[in-house]
């Protein structure tokens, strides 16, 4: 009785053995390939350019539609170094709409009114209107649609306006329904050292 | 373009005065002009936009909004949290026996796995990752994920499921909504049971495709992760709903019947030298504790290694559970 006990033992102790060099075996072929983190990166300079003539539409808004949580985790950012401080700028103004009493355009162009600016730098004394001014987009308005980032593309904006994904929204999902719905292959997962700044 | 065509006067306004090899050098720097030109048909120089000193004023430019992944050692915390949530687990339920600490230790995996970490990663979701880095050798796969996925399996080749019990945010959940158990019959039971393995390879199936058409199927239908998130697809949350209402009366379906994980853990508890162990002496065989396992994982008078949940529901229906917590009575060791 003792005996077969023990045989039985020794099979389980050999099984465990062998399960456990298999684990250890598949985890060290895998810690050698592996990245210290991967993440997702949105790049719009890859993403469609309608000033380019590849959409109908303004933007794709998929950004906006597709991520799977509640506000997407896609936001326009603006790279100040970058950005021309224009006084009607495409991105703030809505440039079809109809000109009010300051000359400027009378509607807004983010559907959420999330960009605000303010005047910078010295103030011009023949034309106190003709000033360079600072685009800030409020992060929790933002959710992605991109309208502004469309505007600001070339050929008439310097691109200082992207898209950037919040790492404090992103669940980081395997199958990441944005990048699965981008016509573009704009989105795409790479390892964190060679996302974008 | 613009460039190219302004090139073009220049060239020839150049060529009458220069020897012919360097006419030869200056046209190849042209013609690669020529190409840049083409590629990249209009640009708007960024040099253009004003800056700090043309701006004036005293103006500083503000940084770029951002928003860095989660940090390193956070991940870190991540996998410590769950080695650690398992070591209380297998503590709890090997030592001192006791259910209540155990739906605590589950209340704190729903709240800390489930909606603190919305349910990623983790080891049922992971097979997946582990399955195409170890097949497509241009796969990443990042370490805290082959360590999510590998813990719980050594795990239980020593302990049993400590995982399933109060660890993993979809059992603990389950755990949470079972209120009034009802015994599934064992043959159903049986069979399935194999389901969760017809559905691990359909995973594998859908994730060893080429990059392109590469599906995660167990992700997309994780049935209460839209719960963790508080949004998600109608039909998810549909089912997400249909499974915690039949788990108010059936042990925990996903885990039983579907969780490819499970199916897993099921091979490698086989081998635990460790698990929970019930009738501690031969002259109480009241069987109070078969009727208490909504899971199925007691059979005659033995707890199931494979199958068995750590739910520690067997002790709470015990009679002699005090005594036993309290090492008062001697386990003896069955089989």
């Amino acid at each position: 009785m003792s005996d077969r006990f023990s045989r039985r033992d020794l099979l389980h102790t050999a099984a465990r053995g062998t399960v456990l060099a298999t684990l250890g075996g598949g985890a060290g072929f895998l810690v050698k390939k592996a990245h210290g983190q991967v993440v997702w990166q949105v790049d719009s300079a890859r993403c469609l350019n309608s000033r380019l003539g590849e959409v109908g539409v303004a933007a794709c808004n998929l950004c906006t539609t597709e991520c799977v949580v509640a506000l997407s985790a896609v936001r326009a950012v603006n790279d100040h170094a970058r950005c021309g401080r224009c006084n009607i700028c495409p991105a703030y103004f809505n440039i079809t709409s109809a000109v009010d009493e300051r000359g400027l355009p009378s509607e807004k162009l983010c559907p959420r009114d999330a960009i605000t600016r303010r005047p910078i730098g010295k103030a011009d004394p023949e034309d106190p209107a003709n000033n360079f001014y600072e685009y800030l987009i409020d992060e929790e308005k933002c959710d992605g649609c991109g309208k502004c980032v469309m505007q600001c593309k070339e050929p008439l904006g310097l691109g200082s306006i992207v898209l950037r994904i919040r790492y404090d929204r992103c669940v980081d999902c395997n199958r990441c329904s944005i990048s699965r719905a981008c016509p573009k292959d704009a989105f795409v997962r790479v390892p964190a050292g060679q996302a974008l700044p | 373009m613009i460039a190219g065509r302004a090139a073009k006067p220049a060239e020839s306004r150049l060529r009458a005065g220069l020897p012919a090899p360097r006419r030869a050098v200056l046209a190849l720097i042209l013609l690669g002009a020529a190409l840049t030109a083409q590629t990249i048909p209009y640009q708007r120089p960024v040099d253009e936009a004003p800056q700090e000193k043309t701006i004036g004023g005293g103006y500083r430019t503000p940084a770029v909004q951002k928003t860095l992944p989660r940090s390193s050692w956070l991940q870190v915390l991540d996998v410590v949290v769950l080695a650690a949530a398992m070591g209380v687990s297998s503590w709890l339920v090997l030592k001192r026996r006791n259910r209540r600490a155990l739906v605590a230790l589950a209340a704190g995996s729903v709240a800390y796995f489930g909606f603190y970490r919305e349910g990623c990663v983790c080891p049922i979701g992971s097979i997946q990752n582990v399955a195409v880095a170890l097949t497509d050798p241009r796969a990443s796969i990042p370490i805290v994920v082959i360590a999510t996925f590998f813990l719980p399996l050594v795990m239980a080749v020593f302990f049993g499921r400590a995982f399933c019990g109060g660890v993993c945010a979809l059992g603990a959940l389950q755990e949470l909504v079972l209120v009034k158990p009802l015994q599934v019959p064992r043959r159903l039971d049986r069979a399935l049971g194999w389901l969760k393995y017809v559905y691990l390879a359909l995973a594998l199936v859908f994730v060893l495709r080429p990059a392109a058409t590469r599906d995660f199927v167990i992700c997309r239908f994780d049935p209460f992760v839209g719960f963790f998130r508080r949004t998600g697809a109608p039909h998810m949350l549909l089912i997400g709903g249909a499974f915690l209402a039949a788990g108010m009366f059936i042990g925990r379906p996903y885990c039983r019947y579907l969780c490819p994980y499970g199916g897993l853990l099921a091979w490698c508890a086989r081998l635990a030298p460790r698990g929970v162990t019930i009738t501690p002496d031969k002259e109480l065989d009241c069987g109070l504790c078969t009727g208490a396992c909504p899971y199925g994982a007691i059979e005659k008078m033995r707890a199931v290694r494979r199958n068995c949940l750590y739910c520690a529901r067997c002790y709470a229906a015990c009679p002699r559970d005090g005594e036993l917590a309290h090492a008062r009575a001697q386990l003896v060791k069955l089989s």
